[in-house]
């Protein structure tokens, strides 16, 4: 015979889980990473990204040249991210793709302690969402400390 | 009323064989699962070590040294868990790794990981120990008692609704939208990949024009969008419940063969034991022994009726196979053979469409004799 608490307890659990598990689909429609809501192959989404370094006195420097002992592929090698001015697939989708992009710029930002000419890093997205497009946005990253 | 209707549901015994099963595959797709990031750690790298981008900044993360340890207890616990090992300590061990590892992280974030973790965390919540497991050896070596293979079915039900709503939420995300369901987004993936199929693939020229014409895509779309919504939905009804799991394992396949996908068809083929009726030894299938025939299907049942659905009993010599189903319908000779290999997890596959072509699963005409 259950106990009244096991009983409760039961009807506790199950609904927190629905709740939750429909609250995550739900937010899978505006969120970029799209955690728990299960919408695969949910694009057919290419895209590409020219990426700089803009210096103190402004100067637009590709980061496909190591900079100050620092190399791209090196900082980030996932998600996509790891040759950014090839044509390629974004998985997850585009809003994924460019909050990814947007998140690595600013951890490059934060992890080049000895690059001391960088202001802030800056990538020209082109992408072609489901064979539309090409459609352009830019992303930035933080100003850096290290530059100022 | 309404909640005691609830509470029944929820607290009503049922044979967690299919859990059972379910762990142990879930053990070897967790040792898939982690081996990128061990043979990352044994080539000297870890998550932090690139771009990274934690969820919250007050996660906890751990020395270089301990993270690497963790993984391996991860992999360990998941081993001990498919063998059913301290099952609900290993289990809740690997549940809680696994997940603490996904959420370090965003870019470790995948929609497979995430049905794993749920997975991993309601069979941590489920008694499935009990049986098809060391536990249950060591227990019978001692001399005690088997504990009772059935328990409340809530965890049962409730991956039963998260498997629903990983077909569910994927289909309905595509049905509404208008590039999915009219076909765009399959048309524009199969063109990127013309070239590549003309030469990495034996596909001939006609069948390559086939797959990237864009009105076989305006088809193809809503047929991939009303499979996965089929599936979500058919699983929940028995008239259509074989055809849902057959379609899913055809879908599961396809997905593996085209895409990469990590372990979500590993993961999402053996989720499907779920749905099999929570009971086990309610089907008597009679064999004649003496036959050789007859010895041989009883090995190939015994070994691979892995969901217990059948109880085996002698038939009088020169007597046909017979299967009785749990309604008492009863199939004989070949009938009975289709019925039985439909209802193995391994032959299921091939035996269930021979099953619906000769509509011999039908519910028998000979009643058994009271």
């Amino acid at each position: 015979m259950d106990t009244r608490t096991r009983v409760v307890g039961r009807r506790i659990v199950v609904a927190t889980v629905v709740v939750l598990q429909l609250a995550f689909v739900a937010r899978g429609y505006t969120s970029d990473h799209k955690e728990f809501a299960y919408q695969m192959f949910n694009e057919s989404t290419d895209w590409r990204a020219d990426i700089e370094r803009v210096t103190r006195d402004g100067e637009h420097i590709p980061i496909d040249q190591d900079w100050s002992g620092y190399r791209w592929d090196q900082l980030v090698d996932t998600r996509g991210l790891l040759e950014p001015a090839s044509r390629s697939h974004a998985d997850a989708g585009i809003d994924n793709q460019l909050a990814f992009l947007d998140a690595a710029l600013d951890y490059v930002a934060r992890h080049t302690p000895n690059d001391t000419e960088t202001r802030y890093l800056q990538a020209t997205v082109t992408y072609w969402r489901n064979a539309h497009g090409p459609k352009v946005v830019v992303l930035r990253s933080a100003d850096r400390e290290e530059a100022r | 009323m309404t909640w005691n209707r609830i509470d029944e549901l929820l607290g009503r015994r049922v044979s967690l064989r299919a859990l059972a099963l379910l762990r142990i595959a879930a053990g070897f797709v967790t040792v898939l699962h982690l081996r990128p990031f061990l043979d990352a750690a044994r080539d000297g790298r870890i998550y932090r070590d690139s771009f990274y981008e934690p969820y919250a900044s007050w996660y906890p993360e751990l020395p270089r040294s301990l993270y690497i340890a963790l993984l391996w207890l991860g992999a360990a616990a998941a081993i001990a868990m498919a063998a059913g090992l301290m099952t609900r300590v290993s289990t809740a061990l690997t549940f809680g790794i696994v997940t603490y590892n996904l959420l370090l992280s965003t870019t470790h974030m995948h929609n497979n990981r995430a049905y794993l973790v749920v997975v991993l965390g309601i069979l941590a919540l489920a008694p499935c120990g009990r049986e098809c497991s060391v536990d249950a050896w060591l227990r019978a070596r001692r001399g005690q008692p088997p504990l009772d293979p059935s328990a409340p079915g809530w965890p049962l039900w409730l991956l039963r609704f998260e498997a629903c709503v990983v077909y569910g939420a994927s289909g309905f995300s595509k049905l509404v939208d208008r590039d999915w369901f009219g076909g765009t987004v399959t048309w524009d993936r199969a063109m990127h990949a013309r070239d590549r199929m003309a030469t990495h693939t034996p596909l001939p020229d006609w069948a390559i024009s086939a797959i990237t014409n864009r009105t076989f895509h305006t088809f193809a779309g809503k047929v991939i969008v009303l499979t996965e919504l089929f599936i979500a939905i058919g699983l929940w009804s028995r008239v259509t419940r074989y055809a849902a799991v057959w379609l899913a394992v055809v879908f599961h396949v396809s997905i593996e063969v085209t895409s990469s996908v990590q372990v979500f068809s590993y993961l999402g083929i053996a989720a499907l034991v779920i749905w099999a009726v929570p009971s086990t030894r309610d089907r008597v299938l009679t064999v004649d022994v003496q036959r050789a025939a007859g010895h041989r299907l009883v090995a190939v049942v015994r070994a691979l009726d892995w969901l217990a659905r059948f109880r085996i009993e002698p038939g009088p010599p020169g007597s046909p196979t017979r299967v009785v189903d749990r309604d008492g319908s009863v199939r004989e000779g070949r009938r009975a053979l289709v019925f039985a290999y439909s209802r193995l997890p391994v032959t299921a596959f091939f035996a269930l469409p021979v099953l619906a072509v000769t509509r011999s699963n039908r519910k028998a005409t000979t009643a058994l004799p009271a």
